[in-house]
């Protein structure tokens, strides 16, 4: 009895499945600031399998004005670089504050990295320029790390809307470098897109479900009625 | 299908948040010296829900690994520090801070709050207090026979006594300003607190390095626009019923799996 269609169809619905998987991440991040969007591709692997495969939209998010100093955002490409416990991150800003240290971190505590290490801010008006060079009533006291990923990378995932960097770090030199104080960067999920998305795996899951039980009826028939006599 | 079930709830529960945060901001949008605040989320964990693998006998293949997200969670609620519109009251002992800088107050326990919302009194014992009868730091004690009271753009603090034509100067208000006031605790009665994320607070006086003007007679209001929250609270509650839609359609694909068994 040939299965391999059966099997085919199982792996599509499996396909669909992982793409509703992303799509809900997407939406569920559709207001998280930094966010990027990821995308499902399918391919089909031996002619007949049909895989799922991820790719980062880094489209730009809105940048919207908040007014707070140590609001951060990129225009344009590159992160900058965050120290967590399981080493250096890429995060693309946002609402940051200060720690116990009076070190300049994230929403979540961890450090943003100058090139001398984390920025210890004194009291004061902190200033930082598009070049991300940060001033403390006029003083310099350090200038963050920004880092664009090598051409073409697709960089893994951490929580907290950080990125992996993989083994080759490339820095943005000073002149390309556009970071803004006071703004910060929105999810670049467009909702209404992702809903139309949704509406098409919910479509094509079920019409492959159907696939099946055709597939299904066919094989019942072969168990048991062919060379029946009656 | 559970875990986009889980994820798409993660979202919905993140919106329910957002609109509690613009809730509280429109309750607020007549407090004197108000900042909205904005929820800000980040992603939760991913999951490597496809490990990279090669399959296949005689012609392989490989199968790129993909990672999926399970959903959001709430990274901070921020307040956002901009100037709130100051509005002309006429009342001598209302003192709006135009650009940066807090008051500062005495606390019953001691500990040093801070607030913009310039809405002075004199208490019995004839100190400057905040309307919820906290000392102004430094203490400015006024004369029971002072007539007028004047408080200058710089800070200082002048009355003029019945029957008298020349002012006495009497104190100069001093001002605190932190380098993240976003960071700042909120204890409600208008007062925050420094905290580390705040930064320590750099005292000094109005008008001088950095340090707002003092206007008199004025108040700072509320920087919550009806508008802004308006449209912020539409997409919220946008975002959480396409969010509602996500957690029925994965439960529906969910039920045609649960169908194909006959």
């Amino acid at each position: 009895m040939n299965t391999e269609p059966l099997r085919r169809a199982a792996q599509a619905l499996y396909y669909w499945e992982r793409r509703q998987e992303v799509l809900a991440n997407n939406l569920a991040n559709a207001e998280t600031d930094g966010f990027k969007g990821m995308r499902v591709f399918g391919r089909l692997v031996q002619d007949a399998l049909l895989a799922p495969e991820t790719a980062t939209d880094f489209r730009q998010g809105t940048l919207t004005p908040t007014g707070g100093p140590l609001d951060l955002a990129i225009e344009g490409d590159g992160f900058f670089v965050v120290q967590t416990p399981a080493g250096e991150r890429l995060s693309r800003g946002g609402a940051l504050r200060l720690d116990e240290a009076g070190r300049l971190v994230d929403g979540a505590g961890r450090p943003l990295l100058g090139e001398d290490g984390p920025i210890v801010v004194p009291p004061g008006t902190v200033q930082i320029d598009a070049g991300g060079t940060v001033r403390v009533d006029g003083t310099e006291v350090g200038r963050l790390r920004v880092e664009r990923l090598p051409e073409g990378a697709e960089p893994q995932r951490d929580a907290g809307t950080l990125f992996v960097p993989g083994p080759v770090r490339v820095p943005v030199p000073e002149g390309e470098r556009h970071v803004r104080q006071g703004f910060v960067e929105r999810s670049n999920v467009d909702p209404l897109d992702s809903l139309v998305e949704m509406i098409t795996v919910q479509r094509s899951y079920a019409a492959i479900e159907r696939g099946i039980r055709v597939m299904d009826g066919v094989l019942e028939r072969i168990a048991n009625d062919i060379g029946r006599v009656s | 299908m559970d875990p986009a079930l889980r994820t798409a709830a993660s979202g919905m529960a993140a919106q329910q948040t957002r609109i509690e945060v613009i809730a509280n901001n429109l309750a607020n949008v007549n407090t004197p010296g108000f900042k909205r605040s904005r929820a800000h989320f980040e992603d939760l964990l991913y999951q490597m829900a496809q490990g990279a693998a090669t399959i296949g006998g005689a012609a392989t293949a490989t199968l790129p690994a993909i990672q999926v997200g399970r959903g959001t969670r709430l990274a901070a609620v921020q307040r956002i520090e901009t100037q709130g519109p100051i509005e002309q009251t006429g009342r001598p002992l209302d003192v709006a801070i135009e650009g940066e800088g807090f008051f500062q107050v005495q606390l019953p326990n001691g500990v040093t709050a801070y607030t913009r919302d310039g809405s002075l009194m004199i208490s019995d014992q004839g100190t400057l207090v905040t309307h919820g009868g906290y000392a102004i730091l430094p203490g400015i004690d006024i004369p029971p026979d002072a007539a007028s009271i004047t408080i200058s753009r710089n800070g200082v603090v002048t009355v003029q006594a019945a029957g008298q034509t020349e002012p006495i100067e009497i104190g100069r208000i001093e001002l605190a300003r932190f380098a993240n006031p976003g960071g700042l605790l909120a204890l409600g009665e208008n007062l925050y607190m420094e905290t580390p994320a705040s930064g320590p607070a750099l005292i000094g006086f109005p008008q001088e390095d950095g340090f707002g003007r003092l206007v008199q007679g004025s108040l700072e209001a509320s920087n919550v626009e009806i508008v802004q929250e308006m449209v912020d609270m539409i997409a919220a509650l946008r975002a959480y019923e396409i969010n509602a839609k996500a957690v029925k359609a994965s439960e529906d694909m969910a039920e045609i799996t649960n169908g194909m068994v006959r």
